[in-house]
């Protein structure tokens, strides 16, 4: 093995930083943007969850308060739920998991960052008072396209850029599996990172362009004169929900199937053993990004479309349980005969396994067109993706973060710090989302500032600000544990976890070259996962 | 026997209940192992630095978890099937209404046999308040099935009836529906659930379910029913 070279590969000028084709410099802009616009975005959250804690206004006016959720939605589903991990870990890792220089379109890359950045400043310009846009995430027309709205056009010039920027990813992403990998590397001995993240991409290659072609249609209605979502001169509004979820539904499995390669990543390496089912889990992936296409009326139950539309999508969502059902029993089937190693990163794994178990059980009666029919658009469906999204992906990601740490920054995250927001962070999401789905299940809408004070419902809201100021606390000593590992950190050694995986098998932090040659030499029989041999701690 | 409350409602609890067993079940079979092997599988120094390296899978196990749940969810799916047809099919002797939803707040039609308009109600917008004026609140007999035609004149919105469990978007340039029916009088609410913008969340009004004899004379344009209905019980 190489020796580390003097000067880190982050450790650059600001030139290098602003010109960088490096796949590990794009990766770590993405995602230090991305937990920014996270932290940002949950603020907003929390001003969403104070001003609901009681019935009345007392914080802020709707108009306000309607851009908040507009923009903790939007944000957080973009950012944090896509960018931090396709953008971010995907970057930094296909690469160093394959075992090659770079990606396959290094500058092609650095455009994908660059159109990426200009919908974060977008985002920003939103904050300007007279920007506002308070449509909601979902952008439904007619309201979208009435003055009432907000400014609709920024809006859709910050899904175009994200589009651009993913559409590039996808396609560099995509080719660099197919071309770039080390020989040796072959389909069935890939990190199941790398599978979940080419899925996630070739969803996004067929499903971008139809979100886009939504907004830009909604574009042209609102300042152009186009007729396309207007009823009174022969458009139809749900055609843009329609074109709107074929996208906006199989997203949420680009924003969960990274995290699915994370738990597969991290739990093999702390319970010492391989993947259990390594196979199953790869038909499983393939399984759910074929069916995420043939779902999306599950989103439109009752939004008038015909009931056969209606029966047929909920046997398709309901079948997604089965796959997602695989993955879950294999990560269990890992820890079984396994000798597990309860760090930090281990403990947010499995805390996002167990709440993803929730989130998937909670799914079924969304899919049950019957139950849906009187849970729809209520905070139920938001305390359930919220166990998804909140729970299941963001403790995958600081997971993550923990893991690959050292390999990113050459540090080590303070272990301390890392279980402390763990427990918090848990605890606290637990008693806000159970409780939003509860007082959904009760009859709450979603969207709501202001509600009746209907005894029941005021104590559970009550109960879910609790929850969030908790876990308001745990991010904050999950973000502080990022500075302090930055700035005084142990230093980490090459391969603290032990793993077999490519990636841990050169210095930390990674080398500006990587492998030092075009490829690492890999070993016939090198798998991910070969944990035969004891940890020397 | 208990009384049913309300239609559909009644059958959407018991999907509820059904959908919460299975979901608390398969919570318990997988998340006990789980927790089990986490604390019975822990890495000891000395004495259990690896873990079992040989197996990788196991095909019939695998087979298992794929072949239960997927008969698991295809009942589920069916069941539900079957009830979603009783909540989209009106009972043929139900009564029709036409509720339109504006920004925000709600007309609702009644209608005599040959469907034109006999009688309408119109809430207005309160956007600090949650009471509802007498006069707007919509008025149903109680035990009657009540089919409602919605639709909307500007954006889109939605009717849920919360006692009956039952919601549908309000489409500008289509007609959905839904059908409820309410057995207790009583007064119940009535909310939007589709974002509508700034008032939203003020888009409510009541159900006020009332007995079939006195939900006539309030057809007729009497106010005061309860007391109108007493004098007539009074007199007979
Ligand atoms: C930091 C902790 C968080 C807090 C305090 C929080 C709070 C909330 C609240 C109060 C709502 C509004 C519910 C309603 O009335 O409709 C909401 C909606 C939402 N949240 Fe969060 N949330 C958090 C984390 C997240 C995360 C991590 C994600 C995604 C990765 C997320 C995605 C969403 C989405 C998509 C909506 C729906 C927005 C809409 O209705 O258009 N949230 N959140
Ligand atoms: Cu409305
Ligand atoms: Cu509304």
């Amino acid at each position: 093995m190489r020796e580390a070279i003097s000067v880190p590969y982050f450790g650059a000028s600001l030139k290098e930083w602003l010109f960088t084709t490096d796949h590990k410099k794009i990766g770590i802009l993405y995602l230090s943007t991305a937990y920014i616009f996270f932290l940002v975005a949950g603020f907003f959250g929390l001003i969403i969850r104070f001003e609901q804690t009681s019935p009345g206004i007392q914080l802020v006016q709707p108009d306000f308060y309607n851009y908040l959720l507009t923009g903790h939605g939007a944000v957080l589903l973009l950012w944090w739920a896509i960018a931090s991990h396709i953008g971010g870990f995907g970057n930094f890792l296909l690469p160093l998991m394959i075992g090659a220089k770079d990606v396959a379109f290094p500058r092609l890359n650095a455009l994908s960052w660059w159109a990426f950045f200009g919908a974060s400043v977008l985002v920003l310009l939103t904050l300007i008072p007279g920007n506002h846009i308070k449509m909601m995430w979902t952008g439904y027309p007619p309201y979208s396209a009435s003055g009432d709205a907000g400014v609709t056009a920024l809006y859709v010039f910050i899904i175009h850029l994200v589009g651009v920027s993913s559409i590039a990813t996808a396609v560099n992403f995509i080719t660099t599996y197919i071309k770039m990998r080390a020989p040796g590397i072959n389909f069935w001995n890939t990190n199941m990172f790398v599978h979940c993240l080419i899925a996630a991409n070739v969803i996004q290659l067929v499903g971008v362009p139809s979100l886009a072609g939504a907004v830009t249609m909604l574009l042209l209605d609102k300042y152009l004169g186009t007729n396309f979502y207007n009823p009174a001169k022969g458009g139809d509004p749900l055609l843009y929900q329609n074109v709107f979820w074929f996208y906006s539904h199989p997203v949420v499995y680009v924003q969960i199937l990274p995290v699915f390669g994370f738990f597969s990543e991290i739990v093999p390496t702390f319970a010492r053993r391989p993947l259990f089912g390594y196979k199953s889990m790869i038909f499983a992936v393939w399984g759910i990004t074929l069916l995420s296409f043939e779902v999306w009326i599950h989103h439109m139950f009752v939004s008038g479309v015909p009931d056969w539309a209606r029966v047929i999508m909920s046997y398709t969502t309901i079948l997604i349980a089965v796959p997602t059902g695989i993955k879950i029993f294999n990560w269990i089937g890992t820890l079984h005969g396994g000798a597990i190693i309860l760090r930090s990163p281990m403990l947010y794994a499995l805390g996002g396994i167990f709440m993803f178990l929730i989130g998937g059980l909670t799914g079924i009666p969304n899919a049950m067109v019957a139950i849906d029919l009187g849970i729809s658009d209520s905070l139920f469906i938001v305390g359930h993706f919220h166990y998804v999204l909140g729970m299941a992906l963001t403790l995958g990601l600081f997971g993550a973060i923990i893991y690959w740490f050292p390999k990113m920054t050459g540090k080590m995250y303070p272990e301390n710090l890392g279980k402390v927001s763990f427990w918090l962070t848990f605890i606290g999401a637990n008693l806000f989302y159970f409780f939003q789905m509860v007082v959904g299940m009760l009859g709450n809408p979603r969207r709501y500032p202001d509600y009746p004070p209907i005894p029941e419902w005021v104590t559970l809201h009550n109960i879910q600000t609790v929850g969030a100021l908790i876990l308001g606390l745990g991010v904050l000593v999950f973000t502080i544990g990022i500075l302090k590992g930055l700035f005084a950190g142990e230093k980490a050694p090459d391969n603290p976890w032990q793993s077999q995986s490519l990636e841990w098998q050169i210095p930390s932090p990674a080398p500006v070259d990587n492998f030092g040659e075009e490829h690492p030499k890999v070993e016939p029989d090198y798998h991910p996962y070969k944990y035969g041999a004891p940890p020397v701690f | 026997m208990e009384q049913v409350l309300a239609f559909p409602a009644k059958w959407w609890n018991e999907a509820v209940t059904v959908w919460l067993v299975v979901a608390v079940v398969i919570y318990v079979v997988v998340a006990v192992p789980g927790l089990y092997f986490i604390m019975k599988y822990r890495f000891k120094p000395g004495e259990r630095e690896i873990g079992d390296h040989e197996k990788h899978g196991h095909w019939g196990l695998e087979a298992l978890w794929t072949i239960v749940p997927t008969i698991i969810v295809l009942v589920l799916a069916t069941y539900s099937f079957a009830i979603f047809k009783k909540q989209r099919t009106a009972p043929p002797d139900a009564m029709t209404i036409k509720v339109t939803g504006f920004m925000w707040g709600w007309q609702a039609e009644y209608l005599d046999e040959k469907g034109n308009t006999i009688k309408t109600v119109v809430t207005t917008f309160n956007p600090t308040g949650y009471e509802v004026p007498d006069d707007q609140k919509i008025v149903v007999p109680a035990g009657k099935p009540v089919k409602a035609l919605l639709t909307s004149l500007d954006v889109i919105h939605s009717f849920y009836v919360m006692p009956a469990r039952i919601t549908e978007d309000m489409v500008p340039g289509r007609i959905t529906h839904l059908w409820f029916q309410i057995n207790k009088p009583g007064e119940y609410w009535i909310f939007c659930r589709e974002f509508c913008g700034t008032g939203h969340s003020h888009m409510f009004t009541k159900l006020k379910v009332v007995p079939p004899e006195q939900f006539t004379l309030w057809l007729k344009g009497e106010t005061n029913l309860a007391n109108k209905s007493n004098q007539i019980k009074g007199n007979l």
